[in-house]
């Protein structure tokens, strides 16, 4: 009597049991990122549209006095010092990425002109320093900076810094830390560029008498580009948003856009100012994946590109 | 003749990053066993540091808030993170992109957001209901946010690269889904639950920024106390733990070139 209907009434009830299946297997793990990250994410942003409050706590009407302050508006007119940090966090990201990959170009290369057998044990050399916390790597260098240490002394002798000063805190030392802590980052898909790199094109080049710099820049380095972008979508976006390094080695001239966030949490209390901060970062790492990913697919095929 | 001046320059520059890569850990190494409270001249050798580092307490604790925090933050995102691998790899068909995202989204976030993020929600509703005090809790939360989705995207793959006909013979051979959960699926993905589990407990410990802030004034990680200490003044005590962290890590290592070799055979 109701077989006509019997096929379809099976394959709904499939239907269901797979969908309940998907949301069985699904939901705690989407619930749990939802309530605890996208919320948390949701109500910072909030607290970025609010007024300062008192105790540093948000509170209402709703404003852009954060955004305004991040921009260089004080009470007392023009005070630039949020705006220089915002500008000091760009120098940085661009400045320490330049020397990643200047420093991690050579490096992948020597790695790849090794015996293969080696090739892992090397890479591994590279990779485990990164493998120490953080805090400890940084602190290492606060030892080497310091002032009375050899480096310093050195430093000293030549006029590079100011007598006594040491090479620690300063900007320069939050350079050095973050390539420090970066570079691994850029080698290892700089590596995985350079083992896969088409030879005939550079035999090409040479047998047409090109020039060593100009071989490596028409056969050598488009080859690279899918992990040259992979690297710098590695090492540009953590670097902008660096708490650790800025903080340990570059004191208060040194301080970077994360700093700034942080501190607005803890010590001189101003949430919405900090908040404010975060939504910045979160705009520039967007955009930094964002571009990458659109570079990535004009290049073609670009599949490590996409993380 | 040209083409070794280059070989000649590349390894130079191979070895004076290798230099820069191990000089810090070796200084604190170095100085970790120095009798005088310096990290600028080393007097005599002597384990004094290492004395007082397993005499004080606070130290210990905060060893022990670490292992805790990193084992049931672990298993809790092995059992979420699988769980959605699964239903990643089952489901693949269907649009999931939204998943995805919120599946991406703790990896991309950078950690001072995440940190800032959760620490400011976790205060707020504290604040409203009591709940979510901050210490070892809202750190274990805050760490399976960021560990499940690494769970997920290595038991997924693993699923992946399964041939599924496999899944076919199992329903076949097995009546219920529990005796195909048992006898079936988690033998199959075991080196994933392995490695899974590994890299969590991993990434839970050498955690910092994350931790920093959503802890509370008595759950303070081995990564805390020692961003603490330096922040109060530089004591070689640091450098003794530090040492041990590094020595850690040259153990595993080793392991692991040890593993990569055998692999090879």
């Amino acid at each position: 009597m109701s077989y006509p209907g019997a096929v379809p009434t099976a394959r709904s009830r499939a239907m269901v049991r797979e969908t309940r299946h998907l949301l069985f297997t699904v939901t705690p793990g989407a619930l749990w990122i939802f309530i605890f990250l996208v919320l948390p994410s949701a109500y910072l942003m909030g607290v970025a549209f609010m007024t300062n409050g008192p105790y540093g706590l948000p509170q209402m009407p709703l404003s852009l006095d954060s955004f305004e302050r991040l921009a260089g508006v004080g009470f007392l007119g023009w005070s630039p010092g949020n705006l220089y940090t915002l500008l000091r966090s760009l120098w940085q990201t661009l400045v320490s990425t330049l020397l990643v990959v200047i420093i991690a170009y050579p490096v992948a290369y020597y790695i790849t002109t090794c015996r293969e057998k080696w090739r892992p044990i090397l890479l591994l050399l590279v990779v485990v320093p990164s493998w120490t916390n953080q805090v400890i790597r940084a602190f290492g260098w606060m030892n080497l900076l310091a002032p009375g240490t050899p480096l310093s002394s050195l430093a000293e002798s030549l006029g590079l810094v100011a007598p006594n000063m040491g090479l620690y805190p300063s900007n320069f030392a939050v350079t050095l830390g973050l390539i420090y802590n970066f570079l691994p980052f850029m080698v290892l898909p700089l590596y995985a560029a350079f083992e896969k790199l088409d030879t005939a094109q550079v035999q090409a080049a040479q047998d047409l008498y090109a020039s060593p710099v100009r071989a490596f820049w028409h056969a050598v380095f488009p080859q690279t580009l899918p992990g040259l972008l992979a690297g710098t979508v590695l090492v540009a976006i953590p670097a902008f948003g660096m708490y650790v390094i800025p903080e340990l080695l570059g004191g208060g001239k040194g301080m970077m856009l994360g700093n700034l966030v942080a501190n607005q949490f803890a010590g001189s209390s101003n949430w919405p100012l900090g908040a404010a901060g975060a939504i910045l970062m979160l705009i520039a790492t967007f955009i930094g994946l964002f571009a990458m990913r659109r570079i990535g697919k004009r290049l073609g095929g670009g599949e490590e590109v996409v993380i | 003749m040209r083409k070794r001046t280059l070989a000649r320059g590349l390894a130079g520059i191979w070895w004076v990053t290798l230099f820069f890569l191990y000089v810090p850990l070796f200084v604190i190494v170095l100085f970790s066993f120095n009798s005088a409270n310096s990290t600028a001249i080393f007097e005599n050798f002597s384990l004094v540091w290492y004395r007082r580092l397993f005499g004080n307490e606070q130290i210990i604790d905060a060893f022990g808030h670490s292992l805790v925090l990193a084992v049931s933050s672990s298993i809790v995102a092995l059992v979420i993170g699988c769980l959605i691998g699964y239903g990643m790899y089952r489901h693949r068909h269907r649009k999931l992109g939204w998943l995805i995202v919120l599946i991406y989204l703790p990896i991309v976030l950078p950690d001072i957001v995440f940190g800032i993020s959760e620490m400011a929600f976790f205060v707020q509703i504290h604040a409203w209901t009591g709940l979510l005090k901050p210490g070892l809790g809202t750190m274990i939360i805050a760490h399976v946010t960021f560990q499940i989705p690494f769970v997920a995207l290595i038991v997924y793959s693993r699923f992946v690269g399964l041939d599924p006909t496999l899944f076919e013979a199992a329903k076949d051979l097995y009546a219920s889904p529990v005796k195909r959960v048992v006898h079936f699926m988690v033998p199959t993905i075991k080196p994933a639950l392995i490695s899974a589990f590994f890299l969590s407990f991993t990434l839970s410990i050498d955690d910092f920024v994350i931790s920093f802030f959503t802890a509370g004034p008595e759950s303070a990680t081995l990564p805390i106390y020692i961003w603490s200490a330096i922040k109060k003044g530089v004591t070689p005590e640091i450098n003794a733990i530090a040492t041990l962290m590094i020595g850690a890590v040259a153990i595993a290592a080793i392991f692991s070139m040890l593993f990569n070799r055998q692999g090879r055979r």
